[in-house]
């Protein structure tokens, strides 16, 4: 089987885990006592449950069962709890603080079937983040034109870091003809290592991120994108045009537990040579962390601190006091 | 990143003002950023931190029914300066009027009164429902509820009630309360001086009598404790007799679960474990406070359950009252600094089942019917709607919302009222920014991250350095009587 091949059943099966998932089903009045927890709630936003598998004849197609049997919450006031019932409730309350894969169970030394496979999904989607292209469609709809780094493809971009920070010669050219210059704020998108953090977030966190900024009078710059560009560009970016705060909407590197997270590194009056600690950056921002429209709303205002105190990073909580 | 270790603090006043006696309570609430430092801030009360403990102190009240609101006021004046603060220092806290004297006739006029003089934010709080949620808090009952997961029943007596409310795993079940007091029958030198009206009708339903003047000893003083602590034993069982409810006020228990564990708390609960110094003579209080103690102590079914004791006694209801009633709110908001604080906004809570597109649909109807249901009088009681249930929202989404939003508001018969929401998830400050950017000609409050529910009253107060705002929600979800 080939690789695509793979991933395609691979997919399918989570799926239909998923699928199951939602399906509450009442238990008969007899099954209250059953002792098998099946481990529902979790904070991931694509964790599936442990399911059991059946054993079926060779030949037989069908794996799992259909349906997945689920306490009724009003059980609980019918039974006396013992004390694995107790040890459930603990499991499933740690598990709910973390979208980390504890408490998952295993199968001999080797994780479940279905843990085995999220993990695989997982990692897939991550590798998937990286080597994505944001689509054309969501720059147009934003108005932003695109600027290249100086990284000549993703395997590059990967190995020299160094070249991701820096603009080339001809997107040069084209921001300092395209962009208002010395705006109070330029704001710059940019996938890094996560397309997908910027297809599914940057349009929600820039409306909002615009609107609070507007809001607050604070003039904004032409906002434009770098395809595959690094934090750090922003410190080029100060010394073309000036201005007095730099936000770069970046994609994160991906993790297994979300591929689209996206992070806003900002610093006042970034140019060569600024110090790491003078940038402040506010991550996690995705369907499972900070929702992208209330990120947006709280960057306005955490821009308009920095104008005030004139500083950002260590520099900001130094002034602060 | 900002301000990320800083530390502020906040002073809290609980005044409980009970039956027989009235105390206070100050303490000071360590507030911090416990977020990482590259997440959105989240500021939460790290530390709680008792200040100063009043002396108890008789109730002093003009007659049988008015409450003596100049000597309530001296005794709150003194006990803040004993503690070193004064009233413009207080940022939150709780005014509680409990038991009997909630039924006192200026006992709302009290209340309001002090929660306006004693600090700049200090909220007013009364129900029976209501004094048995925060004296479980302040026994330690909904703390032990948490750490063994069992269902906990808190029973606090005073003079004038007896206030239960069980907790599971700091989930409220249900609460009750009883005419269950030491001050229910008063003494004079071994002579009866008073008998409540509840407990002559209780003495009528078994044939028996006792009148003022009766010797203290008299077997049917004891017959009356006695038969107390029976219908308490029954209501905890949940077996209500006919005979038992003479002795309810309000509603039937209306917890479903079995009881695990009793912490009994309040001045009764004190002859039992004797916190307090110097508080172990009948004498001190001249009511049956003390036979009812024995009387519990003797009842087999009380005694066929685990008690487990209070972390307080009679300053059960005064320490939840000043500790355990502030919530702060989510970090990222948007509020009108001037139109705060704000007290008693009744909350209408409107779901939308995670589609807004159908939520959206049913929205204003259902509005329009919430505003004449709290507003009956067409005066502009303003609400709170707190929206839960929002699915993942994009930026058009939250526009479609705030839109909705405006016009709904604007069917208030005051529509110039301030606009306060609730949101259940984390989008309070787009969604006012989005209000604001709208040119909405009302102020905004818009706040997240607290738990409310239909029927409760809300009390916002002003922001702190860290842009937060101070809440204290008064649960009435049991106030269905």
């Amino acid at each position: 089987m080939n690789e695509q091949l793979i991933e395609k059943i691979t997919k399918m099966v989570v799926e239909k885990l998923q699928s199951k998932n939602l399906k509450i089903v009442d238990l008969p009045k007899e099954n209250e006592q059953m002792a098998v927890t099946l481990f529902q709630e979790t904070a991931g936003e694509n964790r599936i449950p442990e399911e059991k598998v059946i054993p079926t004849p060779l030949g037989d197609v069908k794996f799992f069962k259909t349906t997945v049997e689920e306490k009724k919450p009003n059980n609980i006031l019918l039974r006396t709890p013992t004390k694995e019932d107790k040890n459930d409730d603990t499991l499933a309350e740690l598990r709910k603080k973390t979208p980390a894969r504890i408490a998952v169970g295993r199968a001999g030394s080797r994780p479940k079937t279905s843990t085995w496979l999220q993990f695989r999904f997982d990692h897939a989607a991550a590798v998937d983040a990286v080597y994505g292209e944001v689509p054309q469609e969501i720059l147009n709809r934003l108005g932003f034109f695109q600027v290249h780094s100086r990284v000549m493809d993703k395997e590059e971009y990967i190995r020299r870091p160094d070249l991701g920070r820096r603009l080339c010669d001809e997107s040069k050219k084209i921001v300092k003809d395209k962009c208002k210059h010395s705006p109070t704020v330029q704001i710059v998108a940019s996938n890094g290592l996560s397309a997908k953090a910027i297809e599914e977030n940057l349009e929600d966190v820039f409306l909002s991120l615009v609107q609070s900024l507007k809001n607050l009078s604070i003039d904004i710059g032409t906002t434009f994108y770098v395809d595959k560009g690094r934090v750090a560009l922003m410190d080029e970016i100060g010394e073309i045009l000036q201005p007095e705060v730099v936000i770069i909407l970046i994609g994160e590197r991906p993790g297994l537990v979300s591929a689209e997270s996206l992070s806003a590194y900002i610093c006042y009056k970034p140019r060569i040579g600024t110090i790491e600690a003078d940038r402040m950056v506010v991550s996690n921002i995705h369907k499972g962390g900070i929702p992208p429209v209330e990120a947006g709303a709280y960057l306005g205002t955490l821009i308009q601190k920095i104008l005030k105190y004139e500083a950002s990073g260590v520099s900001l909580v130094k002034k602060e006091g | 990143m900002n301000d990320s270790k800083k530390k502020e603090t906040i002073i809290s006043a609980g005044i409980d003002i009970g039956t027989s006696t009235t105390k206070l309570i100050i303490s000071r609430f360590t507030i911090m950023n416990t977020a990482e430092t590259t997440q959105v801030p989240r500021i939460e009360i790290v530390d709680k931190q008792v200040l100063y403990k009043s002396p108890i102190f008789r109730t002093p009240l003009l007659d049988s029914s008015t409450i003596n609101v100049a000597e309530v006021e001296k005794i709150v004046r003194s006990e803040y300066a004993h503690a070193g603060i004064t009233a413009s220092q207080v940022e939150t806290g709780a005014v509680i009027i409990t038991g009997e004297t909630a039924t006192k006739h200026n006992a709302r006029e009290v209340l309001h009164y002090l929660a306006n003089e004693a600090g700049d934010f200090l909220v007013a709080t009364a129900g029976p429902d209501l004094e048995g949620i925060i004296a479980a808090k302040g026994s330690g009952a909904y703390d032990y509820s948490h750490r063994t997961g069992k269902v906990i029943a808190n029973i606090d007596i005073g003079g004038g009630t007896a206030n239960i409310a069980v907790y599971k795993d700091r989930v409220l079940l249900g609460t009750c309360t009883m005419h269950i007091g030491g001050r229910l029958i008063e003494f004079h030198e071994q002579k009866i001086t008073s008998i409540s009206p509840t407990v002559q009708k209780l003495l009528a339903e078994n044939n028996r009598v006792l009148q003022i003047g009766d010797s203290s000893e008299s077997p049917n003083v004891n017959f009356v404790v006695r038969l107390m602590a029976e219908s308490l034993g029954r209501i905890v069982n949940n077996e209500v007799h006919e005979k038992d409810l003479v002795l309810l006020l309000g509603h039937l228990p209306n917890w479903t679960d079995k009881i695990d564990f009793l912490v009994f708390s309040g001045g009764i609960s004190e002859f039992i474990y004797k916190h307090e110094p110097g508080t172990d003579q009948r004498s001190d209080y001249d009511d049956i406070g003390k036979d009812l103690a024995v009387a519990l102590l003797k009842d087999e079914a009380l005694q066929s359950f685990t008690w487990l004791e209070p972390v307080e006694t009679v300053r059960a209801t005064v320490l939840g009252a000043g500790t355990q009633t502030t919530e702060i709110s989510g970090a990222t908001i948007q509020v009108a600094r001037n139109e705060l604080p704000l007290k008693n906004v009744p909350v209408y809570h409107y779901t939308f089942g995670m589609n807004l597109q159908n939520g959206l649909e049913n929205f204003e109807e259902a509005v329009k019917h919430a505003i004449n249901m709290y507003d009956v009088r067409r005066e502009g009681q303003n609400i709170a709607l707190y929206l839960s249930e929002l699915p993942y929202m994009k930026f058009r989404d939250i526009q479609k919302l705030a839109a909705a939003i405006i016009q709904v508001m604007e069917k208030r018969f005051d529509p110039n009222l301030p606009i306060v929401l609730v949101v259940q998830t984390d989008h309070a400050k787009v969604l006012g920014q989005t209000l604001l950017a709208m040119n909405v000609k009302q102020s905004v409050i818009c706040i997240d991250q607290i738990n409310v529910e239909q029927g409760d009253y809300l009390d916002i107060g002003r922001s702190l350095e860290s842009g937060v705002v101070p809440v204290v929600v008064k649960t009435l979800t049991f106030h269905s009587s």
